[in-house]
């Protein structure tokens, strides 16, 4: 460490041996010349408004920030709702060819409703839920709706299953 | 030229009138600028741009542009650091502005001299400023203003706006560089 140290300091003690220039006194009445000249030709900035300077400028920035956020809400919006439009119109899979499933009817009525109209219309939506609701209804109201009864008029729910005996009684 | 304040208070104070100057609109403080840091901006700029010509032109820009914003360092709450950021600002960029033109090659001209006492004068300082030259700008400056305007590493630290360890360690990477450098020459 101390080797380190001391080969520092024969370095520093090296470099000491050199001087850096001064500025000439011609630099100095040339340089002194020029800023006094910029100094009386620029009259001191009013501080007062340095202030309202930033602002205009910060509200600037914050309007072209906002403009720019919204132009790419919008084109990324356009976009997505391109790709759902068209997800929308491409038609489910053919019911009739499904195997059969429970509740069958209310699928195809599913199917038949149009599907299309409120992807980005809330009213359509609405209205979408209003036919949705209704057509269940008729569904619930028809016999097709109505689950299978069991057999013998049974729930095939068992309450109280029979305990199995257990090895401790015979003990 | 050294500085006329030796201690830190004689120089908040001499501080404290520069910025009153400043805000009074007085040309006089053209003169009080000179002597405060024109040593210290001459010395730093010599060792960004590795050429004494180089240095007197931008330290002259350096000078227009402190007046143009003078309104600011007089209310400027660290007016060294404002000083050096501003000499930084010009010297970096007449260093692209060179680089890019590649009108004026950096010539090898003496930025660094020897002492009046040296034996062997002119030798040694070019191969001294040759070293410092292959060195990285940033190391260079340090290593600058620490040996040759006697700077301590938090007065560096203040003028460069940097912490003190980043000095201490850009001098210290700088400092080993040299020794590879100078190898030859070292005893």
């Amino acid at each position: 460490m101390s080797e380190k140290n001391a080969e520092k300091r024969g370095i520093e003690d090296l470099l000491r041996k050199a001087r850096l220039s001064e500025p000439p006194p011609d630099v100095k009445q040339r340089i002194t010349a020029v800023a006094r000249k910029a100094w009386n030709q620029a009259p001191l900035e009013l501080s007062w408004t340095i202030p309202f300077r930033r602002l205009a400028v910060s509200a600037a920035a914050a309007v072209f920030i906002i403009w720019l956020a919204n132009y790419g809400s919008d084109y990324m919006l356009a976009r997505w709702s391109s790709g759902a439009m068209r997800l929308a119109n491409q038609q489910p899979t053919n019911v009739e060819t499904l195997p059969e499933m429970p509740y069958s009817l209310f699928a195809r009525r599913l199917a038949g409703l149009d599907r299309r109209s409120f992807v980005l219309d809330a009213s359509a939506l609405n209205k979408h839920i209003e036919l949705l609701r209704r057509a269940l209804a008729e569904l619930l109201q028809s016999d097709v709706a109505k689950p299978p009864a069991p057999a013998g008029g049974r729930s095939r729910v068992i309450l109280n299953p029979p305990r199995a005996k257990s090895c401790v009684q015979n003990v | 030229m050294d500085r006329p304040e030796d201690n830190i208070l004689d120089e908040n104070l001499a501080k404290k009138k520069l910025q009153a100057v400043l805000a009074g609109d007085d040309p006089a403080a053209v003169e009080l600028l000179w002597d405060y840091y024109a040593g210290d901006l001459f010395a730093y700029l010599q060792a960004v741009l590795r050429s004494r010509h180089d240095a007197e032109d931008v330290l002259q820009t350096v000078f227009v542009r402190i007046v143009g914003k003078r309104h600011r360092l007089a209310n400027a709450r660290c007016l060294d650091a404002y000083v050096f950021r501003i000499a930084r600002n010009e010297a970096v960029r007449f260093a692209s502005r060179r680089k890019k033109g590649r009108t004026v090659e950096v010539k090898s001209e003496s930025w660094l001299m020897a002492k009046e006492s040296q034996a062997e004068p002119s030798d040694l300082a070019e191969q001294l400023q040759v070293a410092l030259a292959r060195l990285p700008r940033r190391q260079r400056e340090v290593i600058v203003m620490k040996v040759y305007r006697q700077k301590t590493f938090s007065d560096i630290a203040r003028l460069l706006g940097l912490s003190v360890n980043t000095v201490a360690s850009r001098y210290r990477y700088g400092i080993e560089k040299l020794r590879t450098l100078l190898r030859d020459i070292t005893p």
